[in-house]
């Protein structure tokens, strides 16, 4: 048996997306970089100057906790592969905000699968009774280098999760996880370089689809799943390609995926793509609705969640922005103003 | 510097004010004194989040460690609670941005100390 | 108040502008050189230098002794005193306190300031030390931001027009143009104010006090040091120095300047004067609004109308309370630690009879008033004409 599975189930009791505020459309990365044109998504999401990881993650913990009516959390785990320092915790800054001392806080960093292993995790520290609820999120601001086939998609933003002890109020149960690893060298960024190098093709079948694939039908074999049990699916989304792909791959329809699939809008959020997929679902789906989620980080590995909806669900609208709400509350930007943003140009 | 951000980053964090024991009055900046009553009964108390703009202006040429921002929305809010807090506003179309303006509180990087310093972070306002 | 009474007997000061040749301690020895002449070859008992930022400006403190041995005043007691902008009036208000209770007989007080050796971004960070560092500084304001926001609030609360909000750079440039220490000797319209580049909307270049180097100095004296004086001296009748809500936001009512308003009613009582005795006030025009405000707390307009009755001429020269009479703070300039020297230099010359073609005809009292922050500090003092 390959299934993760806690022995007392865990929850999630609240959750909070962030999308910032800025779009680059990738027009204006084709103008600059290929003389016209347009990248495979339509727009991404590029945090402000003075936003970062950090804040970010507090944004969307301080929504999630506000869902959850928790301020005691057990846990803190930042997923990240954007770190504000090499060395110095994002989750003790994040735990800060958030007014909490008494807390396992700690970074994880698997290029785009932290948020999803964060969440593992703390499924485990629940479920095995030793916290009462922990905070896992995952939360990039994704850096391309200027003019490579990455600058169209990587991206700003990211979700986080209040997961805890079933009660009334649980939005979600988290029945079972897998995960599928390999030593995959499609994607890497060594220390002090500021751009990650990716082998281009190479990121898709022996990566991306491969390790997916294999979580995947890990979880359907040990549970005796099938895709038509699942109202929704989400797939990491590296560009609006491929999640579409291996969902049809895995036997799902453009109907299951469609709500999650946020690629188009926003790019590759990294360690926050699987994650905001699962709030965007979350903020439509109805109790006993089924949720499938397959995350992938590169170097490589996926985990594959089955998530069942809970009567909780209907009594957390409103309390937060939806996601769509922060993909509308937008603005332009051109690729001049994104380059000062992002510190893309050296005095 | 890292010093005396370290020392207060709850009140940036979490906007940590105080609280009058006696009067039930909220202040941020903290007191040391109550500034209605003149009680030395203060405790520390979390400011809500949320208020409207007062005045506002479009600052073009901030502080140095701030050019990059530049020009930047700065406010006074005044919070829910009647304390008032001295702001950049941030992520808010120009127009958006006049008094009696609804706002909320968010967490940014404030300042950051050159490329090999600490980075340091601090409420901001957005326009709702 | 029991003791003796005190009097200017001299002044001294420097033009004010770039003084690229000159350091701080070189300006503090000609303004001081021009006020101790009055002294008569007496020794002085007491020096105190008003000053802000000598430390950032010029790597330099302990201004007291550096200054009085540079001046050959071996022996003699000397501090600095230091209230942001308002140094050079607290500084003052120190030296007057000693001689009006007798303790002393005699004091040189010297205001100096060296700005130009800084980048204007740097001279800024200087001076928004004045203000809070964790909550003001911190958000990246300067004291134009806070002074904008202030404008702002002015403006639409008491319906004030770009316009009337010029007045007062406008009259300080008009004062300036016969004023020989003066930083900007050139008349300016409504219009060039309108026009001048955005700082901190809605306040614009011509809203804001300039940068400048200057250093401005005077004797304070009792009778007996006054014997052996020469000379025409103008009496001091009365100073006070208030306080407030350290920054502006944290007040109630941020267009009430509380500081100023203290302070000018207890220097008047002081003084045993009338609000309406006034032949002329030196007021503290760091930024258009804060002139307006200012008038408005010393009681000469009311709410909401300081910019608009500079608009109408009643603080012009020929108006019923001219004020700023060699160009203040926009015109005259803005050595922040010397200014309020200079307009205790100024009110002095008009009550000496000394102004030259600034001159108030007939100038019986004359008073001052010299902010230090947003008004958290303010220092008043009132002279008369010697009788």
């Amino acid at each position: 048996m390959y299934l993760m599975q806690s022995k007392e189930r865990a929850a999630i009791l609240g959750y909070g997306a962030y999308v910032p505020y800025y779009r680059l459309p990738t027009t204006e990365i084709a103008r600059v970089w290929k003389g016209g044109g347009s990248g495979p998504n339509v727009e991404k999401a590029v945090a402000a100057i003075d936003e970062d990881t950090v804040t970010m993650a507090i944004e969307a913990s301080r929504y999630a906790m506000k869902m959850a009516g928790t301020d005691k959390l057990g846990a803190v785990f930042v997923g990240t592969e954007s770190k504000p320092y090499a060395v110095k915790p994002s989750s003790t800054m994040v735990a800060q905000a958030l007014g909490q001392h008494h807390t396992l806080a700690a970074d994880l960093e698997f290029a785009c699968k932290a948020g999803t292993e964060a969440m593992q995790i703390v499924t485990g520290l629940v479920g095995s009774g030793m916290i009462e609820a922990g905070l896992a999120v995952g939360m990039d601001t994704a850096q391309g280098r200027p003019g490579d086939d990455l600058e169209y998609t990587a991206a700003s933003g990211g979700a986080a999760y209040v997961i805890g002890r079933m009660s009334k109020k649980a939005l979600a149960v988290i029945d079972c996880s897998t995960s599928f690893v390999s030593d995959t060298g499609d994607f890497w960024r060594r220390a002090h370089e500021r751009y990650p190098r990716h082998l281009s093709r190479f990121t898709g079948e022996p990566a991306y689809f491969y390790h997916i694939e294999n979580s995947v039908k890990t979880l359907f074999e040990e549970t005796g799943h099938k895709p038509s049990d699942f109202k929704y699916a989400v797939f990491h989304q590296p560009n609006p390609r491929f999640p579409v792909e291996v969902a049809s791959r895995l036997g799902f329809t453009m109907e299951q995926i469609k709500t999650g699939l946020l690629n188009p809008l926003i790019g590759n959020t990294y360690s926050g793509s699987s994650p905001i997929g699962l709030a965007a679902v979350l903020d439509e789906a109805q109790p006993g609705d089924k949720i499938l989620v397959a995350s992938f980080g590169s170097g490589a590995g996926s985990d594959a969640f089955c998530i069942e909806v809970l009567e909780g669900v209907t009594g957390a609208r409103g309390v937060n922005p939806t996601v769509r709400s922060m993909l509308e509350r937008s603005t332009k930007i051109d690729y001049s103003t994104y380059s000062k943003f992002r510190d893309k140009l050296h005095k | 510097m890292a010093i005396q951000y370290w020392r207060i980053r709850d009140r940036y964090y979490r906007l940590i004010g105080s609280r009058c024991g006696a009067c039930g009055s909220e202040f941020f900046p903290p007191v040391y004194r109550c500034k209605k009553c003149g009680s030395e009964d203060i405790a520390d108390r979390e400011m809500p989040r949320t208020g409207k703009i007062l005045t506002h202006t479009l600052l073009h040429e901030p502080l140095p460690g701030f050019e990059a921002l530049a020009p930047f929305y700065l406010a006074v809010v005044k919070l829910d609670n009647g304390a008032k807090v001295l702001t950049q506003i941030v992520d808010s179309p120009p127009d958006a941005v006049k008094s009696g303006a609804k706002v909320r509180a968010v967490v940014r990087r404030a300042k950051v100390d050159g490329d090999s310093g600490q980075i340091f972070y601090g409420y901001k306002f957005v326009v709702e | 108040m029991s003791g003796q009474r005190a009097y200017v007997a001299s002044v001294g000061m420097t033009p004010i502008g770039d003084h690229w040749g000159k350091s701080i301690l070189d300006l503090a020895v000609d303004a001081s050189r021009g006020a101790l002449a009055g002294l008569g070859g007496k020794k002085v008992d007491q020096v105190i230098v008003g000053n802000m930022f000598s430390a950032v400006g010029a790597s330099q403190e302990h201004l007291g002794a550096l200054v009085t041995s540079a001046l050959g005043l071996r022996g003699t007691p000397a501090f600095k005193v230091e209230a942001a902008c308002a140094s050079g009036g607290s500084a003052f208000n120190t030296g007057y306190r000693l001689v009006k209770s007798g303790a002393i007989g005699s004091a040189l007080v010297v205001g100096v300031e060296k700005m130009r050796d800084l980048e204007p971004e740097e001279a800024s960070r200087a001076l928004a030390m004045a203000e809070s560092a964790e909550y003001t500084q911190f958000v990246g304001a300067t004291f134009a931001a806070l002074n904008g926001l202030l404008a702002r609030l002015y403006m639409e609360q008491e319906n004030v027009t770009r316009d009337e909000l010029s007045a007062m750079p406008v009259l300080d440039h008009a004062n300036a143009v016969t004023a020989a220490h003066a930083q900007f000797r050139k008349a300016i319209t409504p219009e060039v104010v309108s026009r001048s580049a955005l700082i901190s909307d809605p306040l614009r270049l011509f809203d804001c006090a300039p940068v400048g180097d200057g250093a401005a100095a005077a004797l304070i004296v009792n009778d007996d040091a006054l014997a052996g004086a020469k000379g025409g001296h103008v009496e001091i009748l009365g100073g006070k120095i208030a306080t407030t809500e350290f920054s502006v936001y944290e007040r109630e009512d941020m267009l009430d300047f509380l500081a100023t308003k203290e302070a000018f009613k207890g220097a008047m009582a002081e003084a045993g004067l009338a609000p309406g005795k006034l032949s002329l006030a030196e007021v503290h025009d760091a930024f258009s609004v804060v002139g307006a405000l200012s008038l408005e707390a010393m009681g000469y307009s009311k709410r909401g109308q300081g910019s608009k009755d500079a608009k109408a001429g009643k603080y012009s020269m020929d108006g019923e309370l001219p004020i700023n009479t060699f160009g203040g703070l926009k015109a005259r300039g803005h050595p922040v630690g010397a200014t309020g020297m200079y307009q205790i230099a100024e009110a002095f010359l008009q009550l000496a009879g000394k102004a030259g073609k600034n001159q108030v005809e007939g100038a019986q009292y004359a008073a001052t008033q010299n902010i230090g922050g947003v008004d958290s500090t303010s220092a008043v003092h009132v002279f008369g004409r010697a009788s």
